[in-house]
């Protein structure tokens, strides 16, 4: 039993602190709406400082830490709500990239991902309110013997950016993983925003061409093995975001006077935060379980439902009793708390919500105990 | 980060649960089974409790100069969590709330006698705190001791003084100076429950679980029998109860009890056909009670590595106490549902679904929640200590 953090991992955490907590600010943030939420500049730095590469091998310009480490970058980005994709990047293309891909596609992406010369992307929703994960998408041998697939793609964060964009596709075998390249022909992208202001494109494919990466053999595999990390991810994010938001309450209680006293003091609203504070500690552990599990390459199936489950009602339940705590600060656009109030309900809906995943987790549970 | 147990720790929770089954003796349970020695004190119990104090369980995490194991707090927790799952009325506030804190403040001869009696499984104790007129407000008690000589005569009235019809000592609140103010003037006592001056009449709760109102008339006590000092009484209270709150809760009875109402879920036939578990609306249950134990196991586990490793924070006790207590009250009655209407049936009752565990269960999972400390003060305290909130008394 051991809930610390290696050395390597504090330097990371610290790292990460530094370079995300100074740059981004309110100001900063507000010029970031206009282009989908997207730093630039702070993603560089990211790549600079080696982040980028935490999760990626060595031999590929990477640290060749693994998803734990990875996931303390996560946190911060979620503290700092920080306009930077490292999800669908880094865990979505990455790691599947590095643990699957064969030589080919690990030289060809990898060290621009680790170097932040280029841009990955994932794609993982076919179908709306559909199993997490649920593939739609066809892939057949186009007539030059190459991959080709039709379908349609929801939600694919920053695919106007993205060099290529990581998705899954049944061929005739089964699941396959690809890589496709947005600006292909037989791609076209409509342009949407999230409700935390992040660019998300609808991507249809239309014999569009396509890299394989994963065969049918291991694709079903290699795409629940990915799904799961992403699930884990989002919880990471969330307990950056709720944990962040309820420290904010927490002082603005402090300092906001009424009736002459900190509005802190009184109990209904210390027992509201303490009640943020119980949610979050929660969250932050069963998500660290998820975490610790799959950075062991352990079966993990459940223990990331039950974070999945946690994240989404503990971002709904922090949010809005943050909101509520501060008042009119809450919802003022000039104060940050909003922010954070957006990317708990994107945490909350992103790669399956909680009422979803509990009934997923109940029919697990219930086949266990009718094959007892 | 290794969240879970390591190999030895796992082997040491299986030889617990074996030596535990053999512990557990028909004569044991049936002692159990029988109202008024659900809570322990029977023959078999203090066997029981005696042969796991020689069996070194009881010290396992302890110094060796006591006679411990020097095991870490996460060994002693998978002791706890073992025979707490098992039904065994442990008694846990004696073992890993009032003994560590005797430790630390007992004269060397009441050690000797005191602590090592716990640790051999001789000694239970019942805590006197609450009076009728001092609850959650503690501080405000009237329980007298009066120095007289090299003895303390002590006079007053206790009530919910749980196991006090067979503890041996009364772990007792005392005010010691009426003149200073409030919990300035209160010290902690250890109360031979053999005194002629010490009676007890008996409170019968909801839950069918016997508490107490305890007497204390013109008892004298040695000086000795003053612990951590004159009016140094409120900083022993509140760290008992601080290691109270950390035993309060645990995962493995109530994983149990989750795991036999599945497996009877699962072997239950409905009348419109299938078997009860493939039902959504019960699978949406076990679903909620199986992702709430998830946190509840890791909140343990948390604060047993973070007493192992010192890095334990005053507000993590009263997060357990809250979310364990309020969940247990939760899972309750996501269980009893889908039992159906069965569930309202007692114990013996036929055609009761799994003989009524539930039902009474139930009646009592209230207690936690205000026992212990209630839950809205260690809502302050988190306000307080996790989130450096400004409180007002």
């Amino acid at each position: 039993m051991d809930f610390s953090l290696t050395e390597e991992q504090q330097e990371v955490q610290d790292l990460a602190q530094r370079i995300l907590g100074d740059q981004v600010t309110n100001e900063s943030l507000r010029g970031q709406d206009a282009g989908g939420y997207y730093d630039e500049a702070r993603w560089r730095e990211l790549a600079e400082a080696g982040l980028l590469g935490i999760a990626i091998p060595e031999a590929h310009g990477g640290m060749g830490f693994g998803f734990e480490t990875l996931c303390l970058l996560v946190e911060q980005v979620g503290a700092t709500v920080a306009p930077v994709p490292v999800i669908p990047a880094l865990v979505g293309a990455g790691m599947v990239v590095s643990r699957f891909g064969g030589a080919g596609p690990r030289d060809q992406w990898l060290p621009g991902l680790a170097d932040g010369s280029h841009l990955l992307s994932v794609a993982t929703v076919d179908a709306q309110s559909a199993p997490v994960g649920w593939v739609d998408c066809r892939a057949e041998v186009s007539a030059s013997g190459g991959w080709q697939l039709t379908g349609t793609k929801y939600c694919v964060p920053h695919a106007d950016r993205a060099v290529r964009v990581v998705l899954a596709a049944r061929g005739p075998e089964g699941v396959q993983l690809f890589l496709v390249d947005p600006r292909a022909s037989g791609v076209s992208l409509a342009p949407g925003r999230s409700t935390a202001g992040e660019a998300q494109w609808q991507m249809a494919l239309e014999e569009a061409p396509a890299e394989e990466l994963v065969a049918a053999a291991q694709g079903e595999e290699a795409w629940r093995w990915l799904l799961e990390r992403l699930q884990a991810a989002w919880c990471m994010m969330a307990v950056g975001v709720a944990e962040k938001a309820m420290r904010m309450t927490a002082q603005y209680t402090s300092e906001r006077k009424q009736f002459g006293v900190p509005i802190a003091t009184f109990q209904a609203v210390g027992q509201r935060a303490a009640d943020c504070y119980i949610d979050v500690q929660c969250l932050r552990l069963v998500t660290q379980q998820a975490v610790a599990l799959l950075e062991q390459e352990k079966p993990a199936t459940l223990q990331v439902q039950v974070a999945k489950i946690w994240a989404g009602e503990v971002t709904h339940r922090v949010s809005q009793a943050a909101q509520h705590l501060h008042g009119g600060a809450g919802v003022d656009r000039d104060y940050p708390l909003f922010r954070y109030c957006l990317w708990c309900k994107q945490a909350e809906l992103s790669l399956g919500n909680s009422s979803q995943l509990r009934n997923e987790l109940g029919k697990v549970l219930a086949q266990h105990y009718l094959a007892a | 980060m290794h969240i879970d147990f390591t190999t030895e720790q796992l082997e040491l929770q299986q030889r617990i649960r074996s030596y535990l089954e053999d512990l557990i003796t028909p004569a044991l349970r049936a002692e159990l089974d029988h109202a008024g020695a659900q809570e322990g004190g029977g023959p078999e119990f203090r066997k029981a409790l005696r042969k796991m104090g020689e069996d070194g369980w009881i010290a396992l995490s302890w110094p060796r100069e006591l006679g411990g194991g020097e095991a870490t707090p996460m060994e002693q927790y998978i002791f706890t969590e073992e025979v707490t799952r098992i039904g065994f009325p442990y008694p846990f506030l004696t073992t890993e709330s009032i003994g560590p804190v005797l430790a630390r403040h007992a004269p060397p001869e009441l050690q000797e006698t005191l602590v090592k009696g716990i640790l051999q499984g001789k000694l239970v104790f019942a805590i006197g705190y609450s009076e009728p007129e001092a609850g959650t407000d503690l501080a405000s008690l009237k329980t007298r001791a009066v120095r007289e000589g090299d003895e303390w005569v002590i006079n007053g009235q206790k009530i919910w003084t749980s196991l006090a019809d067979y503890a041996d000592y009364i772990w007792l609140a005392a005010r010691t100076d009426p003149d200073e103010p409030r919990h300035k003037g209160i010290s902690v006592f250890v109360v031979p429950t053999s005194d002629k001056g010490f009676s007890v009449s008996p409170i019968r709760t909801l839950g069918d679980v016997r508490t107490n109102v305890t007497y204390y008339q013109d008892i004298r006590v040695p000086a000795n029998h003053l612990i951590g000092g004159l009016n140094q009484g409120w900083k022993l209270i509140t760290g008992q109860l601080n290691r109270e709150r950390l035993s309060l809760v645990n995962h493995g009875a109530l994983n149990q009890l989750y795991e036999q109402v599945a497996r009877w879920a699962a072997e239950t036939p409905c009348a419109d056909g299938g078997r009860l578990i493939e039902k959504p609306w019960v699978q949406d249950n076990l679903a909620r009670v199986y992702s709430g134990l998830e946190a509840l196991k890791l909140v343990c586990w948390k604060q047993a590595w973070a007493m192992t490793d010192g890095s334990l924070q005053m507000a993590d006790a009263s997060v357990a106490k809250v979310y364990g207590t309020e969940f247990f009250v939760e899972a309750y009655r996501l269980l009893l549902e889908i039992t159906g209407e069965g569930g309202v049936l007692k114990a013996g009752s036929a055609g009761a679904p799994l003989d009524g565990a539930l039902e009474r269960r139930y009646r009592t999972g209230s207690i936690l929640t205000f026992g212990g400390g209630t839950n809205e003060v260690q809502r302050e305290i988190i306000a307080a200590a996790g989130l450096a909130m400004p409180r007002r008394r």
